[in-house]
């Protein structure tokens, strides 16, 4: 026998046999698949979004869920069940400083910062210059 | 690489991604199991890294360019992971010490419970399993995916000389191994 290894396809052939991916794992797979699709959606909504949460910030900070309750007055119903969304996004724009909390009362509250209120300003004038600035922020906060 | 019944990749309309990787996985995910597992050399790592390799690939998906087929293209994807993992501080800070309790002469030479040899050829896929990984890896490659040198050289990107090398190489130790226990 020259090649020792001439046998090895049978061989191991017979050693995996019985050994497979199951549908449970590849279920798995696709339930991670279809959880990473609905992030996508979050473009979509997020212009109209974003301006109303930022907009309810500009007289007063507020707390998740007081801007939560007044989006849902404003009929904003892009965190319908589905309010931990709302979270992620506040700490996505207080990771680009956008805004910026502090902590009373147990209790997170949000404010814009300068170059949130300029955004707010930005996003009122809906030039071509600051609607390209807020995609580009709605591009950045999906992430 | 035989390849029957390529499955065309479309990846315009992204809710047919899903689709795509329930097609790739039913047609590739036991090679790409078996394959993790000549690296990891175990059942259950191999489970999840394999799971992790089809959420990377529908990841990945709009990167891919049909310059090469979609299942080389998934065994690359597969073998980087491998390596990474095989390269991770947990692999080997953890799974390593935990190893070497394994060495204890009566345990020596098994690699993992399902792999007990019973027979002579168990036994071949047991030293297979028991070598250096660069040799295990075209071993494995060429001898039971019968895949081409070339081929081999891209999906690893390992210089094809290197390759032949390797393949030698691992024959030789082969060879001793064999004489040694005759």
């Amino acid at each position: 026998m020259d090649d020792p290894f001439d046998n090895l396809k049978h061989s191991m052939k017979k050693d995996f046999e019985g050994f497979s991916f199951s549908e449970e794992r590849k279920n798995a797979v696709k339930e991670t698949i279809r959880s990473k699709q609905s992030h996508p959606e979050l473009h979509s909504w997020k212009e109209e979004t974003l301006i109303s949460i930022l907009d309810s910030l500009q007289d007063a900070s507020k707390h998740g869920y007081d801007i939560s309750t007044q989006l849902f007055r404003k009929n904003e119903r892009s965190f319908e069940s589905n309010e931990g969304q709302l979270y992620t996004l506040l700490h996505l724009l207080e990771n680009k400083k956008i805004l910026t909390s502090t902590w009373s009362d147990d209790r997170k509250y949000y404010s814009l910062t300068t170059k949130g209120k300029k955004y707010v300003v930005a996003c009122k004038h809906r030039g071509p210059q600051q609607s390209a600035l807020l995609k580009n922020l709605i591009e950045e906060a999906s992430l | 690489m035989a390849e029957q019944g390529e499955i065309t990749i479309n990846v315009t309309n992204i809710e047919n991604t899903e689709q795509i990787i329930g097609q790739l996985m039913d047609d590739y995910s036991d090679d790409v199991l078996h394959l993790v597992f000549t690296y990891v050399r175990n059942q259950t790592t191999a489970e999840d890294l394999t799971q992790e390799i089809f959420i990377k690939c529908y990841e990945k998906l709009d990167q891919f360019n049909h310059q090469s087929s979609i299942k080389t293209w998934v065994y690359r994807i597969a073998i980087n992971h491998c390596k990474d993992y095989l390269r991770s501080w947990h692999y080997r800070k953890i799974i390593v010490s935990e190893r070497i309790s394994d060495y204890i002469p009566s345990k020596s030479k098994m690699i993992d419970e399902e792999f007990i040899s019973k027979n002579i050829a168990n036994s071949l896929t047991n030293a297979v399993m028991n070598l250096p990984v660069k040799y295990r890896e075209v071993v494995f490659l060429h001898y039971y995916e019968e895949l081409s040198l070339a081929t081999i050289s891209r999906i690893t990107a390992v210089n094809i000389n290197t390759i032949k090398t390797r393949l030698k190489r691992a024959r030789e130790l082969l060879k001793n191994q064999m004489k040694k226990e005759v």
